[in-house]
């Protein structure tokens, strides 16, 4: 097979894959500029009139400004606990020789074979016994157990991988082991902390299961939620479901931008010395 | 410069094993530079860390200037270690691997400043300053580990291995390096190596250990002369001194050895008073045996089973009668040697070193 055809099907089988992947992202973008009277006139045509007005329409008139502060404020706090309290636990797990460190270890990461539908009852009674459910703090709580072993899990196989002699010398130099943490093991890790970053908060942003079990007020309802609302048992707001997915989507792009190099870092280090 | 004293150290890991350090005793003096040497797995790092106060101490004393440090932290006790890999930290610049420690130690920043350049512009690091540790070279990342310790001016300098990372070319200049370091300095400094040339070329003093313990303890001449067992023998030398069996038989009083089919007389001022019959361990070095004898002089006959033409000098290995294993000679570059040929080899006996069957070093 010659050099120049070997490209061209290698571009094909790419631009094919580019479709696939980024199609339906594309329609619902271009839906989101739609309204729905003209969705259901042509469901892939492209907009006549851009209808950039539904945006401010569905961020004040339909709740999404309170969807998303909401769907902020209890992500956002679930990955700064998550990341402290993983990265602590990870850096145990991995540099100290205790009995039943491996125990420990196993026990945490078998929860993530658990299916949530197996949790979630138990959440729901300990949320209600602890006057947690249908609050904001509650589902914090909630996605920081979710997540922390799967958090602890990356981090403890990168912290392992930090040379011990590092901490011996950080110790000679007269750091305590607290000291030793923040200022030594944290910041090498910092790919593989930026990976559990960028999952954490895709991850728990996308959440639904959880979120419709655990809160039922208006005004604690987080994005995924805000976007169901809209989907009747008779008919669909299709057009503004549409903007409300462009606006829960926008700031996991910008999430994926900032951290993607540091997620790169983390999920290829040791691969190359 | 401080004394460092180690009286019955002992670290165990695991009870039912062997100790990883059993009764380590050994005191080093201000200023001196001692080496830990031995193969793997002979306890020399396990003590070092013990000293550094990495490792807990199962029994026995540390103590530093007379004070006894068994519990007092690694931070405390006023020591800098460079370690084998480096460990310097992968996140900070030169600049701040150097400063970390002195940070800690709530020196003044200019103070801070001051010592940072100094030792940089000592270990030629001035340019690098601002680079980070998986920018430098082998060599330079270990000036960095170096300058990490001497900016502390600690009262004893621990090294673990240093050199082993580094090439055949690197390691000869570093070892320069550090022995020119020690003379500045003239700090109290313990260095672990298994690389006996090492010891040999930068050790005021050596101490020799194997399975957790300290076999022989002297100056690099001393102990290479006069090894006080068949381990310490054959570790030190390259080849490692020649280990015969013989026994001793009744020529000249007593003082012959039967070698396989071969008979020698070794000088009374090198052999202890035996019975005839005593079963021991004959040992030459490879130095003291020469490819062309001297009229006169004890001589044996052997085959020429492999040369090693090494440029400046030639070693070879010729089996003689009756014995299993080879005996290796070394010479001059310029002595024409074949594998195959027979060859009288002339052998110093006033060289000659017994041992008994256990290994351990007779006299006379």
């Amino acid at each position: 097979m010659t050099r120049p055809l070997r490209h061209s099907l290698l571009l094909i089988l790419l631009a094919g894959y580019t479709a696939f992947a980024a199609g339906p992202f594309v329609w619902v973008a271009i839906m989101s500029l739609r309204t729905t009277t003209e969705i259901m006139a042509d469901h892939f045509a492209l907009p006549t009139i851009i209808h950039w007005d539904k945006f401010p329409t569905a961020w004040f008139n339909s709740n999404y400004n309170v969807y998303f502060k909401n769907s902020a404020m209890i992500v956002l706090s679930a990955v700064v606990i998550l990341t402290i309290v993983g990265a602590m636990a990870a850096h145990c797990l991995a540099r100290y020789r205790f009995r039943m460190n491996r125990v420990i270890y196993f026990i945490l990461f078998s929860t993530i074979i658990f299916p949530p539908q197996i949790t979630i009852i138990s959440l729901f009674q300990i949320l209600v016994q602890y006057g947690l459910y249908d609050t904001r703090v509650g589902l914090i709580f909630v996605y920081v157990a979710i997540q922390l072993p799967l958090t602890i899990y990356i981090l403890e196989s990168f912290f392992a991988r930090i040379p011990a002699d590092l901490f011996d010398a950080a110790r000679i130099d007269g750091y305590s082991e607290w000291e030793i943490f923040w200022r030594v093991s944290f910041p090498i890790a910092i790919p593989a902390i930026a990976t559990t970053v960028i999952l954490n908060f895709i991850l728990l942003w996308n959440e639904f299961l959880y979120a419709v079990v655990l809160i039922t007020d208006d005004a604690n309802r987080t994005l995924p939620l805000g976007i169901q609302r809209f989907m009747g048992d008779q008919l669909e707001d299709t057009g503004m479901i549409a903007t409300g997915l462009m606006i829960a989507i926008i700031p996991v792009i910008i999430v994926y931008a900032f951290f993607s190099e540091k997620l790169i870092q983390g999920m290829t280090a040791g691969a190359v010395k | 410069m401080a004394v460092v004293t180690l009286d019955q150290l002992t670290k165990i890991y695991d009870r039912g094993h062997a100790p990883a350090a059993d009764a380590v005793s050994l005191e080093i003096r201000h200023g001196e530079f001692m080496v830990l040497l031995g193969p793997s797995g002979c306890g020399k790092t396990t003590t070092l860390r013990m000293i550094a106060g990495l490792e807990s101490i199962s029994s026995g004393t540390l103590s530093i200037d007379g004070q006894v440090v068994n519990t007092v932290p690694a931070k405390d006790r006023d020591i800098a270690m460079v370690f084998q890999s480096y460990a310097l930290y992968p996140h900070m610049s030169v600049k701040n691997n150097l400063a970390f420690g002195l940070r800690r130690r709530a020196v003044p920043r200019d103070e801070i400043e001051r010592r940072v350049s100094s030792v940089a512009a000592t270990l030629g690091l001035s340019q690098l300053l601002d680079r980070r540790p998986h920018a430098l070279s082998g060599g330079q990342r270990q000036r960095v580990a170096l300058g990490r310790a001497i900016v502390r001016d600690p009262k004893v300098f621990l090294f673990d291995e240093p050199l082993s990372n580094l090439d055949a070319a690197l390691r000869v200049s570093t070892r320069g390096e550090i022995s020119a370091l020690h003379r500045r300095l003239g700090a109290t400094m313990i260095y672990v190596t298994h690389d006996q040339v090492e010891a040999m070329t930068m050790g005021s003093r050596i101490c020799i250990m194997n399975g957790g313990k300290i076999v022989q303890v002297g100056e690099p001449l001393e102990v290479y002369r006069h090894p006080a067992n068949t381990f310490v023998a054959s570790f030190l030398g390259n080849p490692p001194m020649n280990l015969l069996r013989a026994a001793v038989t009744d020529d000249a009083d007593g003082r012959g050895l039967r070698i396989g089919a071969w008979r020698i007389v070794i000088p009374a001022e090198r052999m202890p008073a035996l019975s005839v019959g005593t079963e021991v361990i004959f040992g030459i070095r490879p130095e003291k045996l020469s490819g062309t004898p001297q009229p006169g002089a004890t001589s044996i006959d052997g085959e020429v089973v492999q040369v090693d033409p090494l440029g400046a000098e030639t070693i070879f290995a010729a089996r003689i009668p009756d014995v299993d294993k080879p005996l290796f000679a070394r010479v001059g570059p310029d002595v024409p040697i074949k594998v195959g040929e027979r060859r009288q080899l002339g052998v110093d006996l006033s060289a000659a070193h017994v041992f008994d069957a256990q290994g351990n070093a007779l006299h006379p």
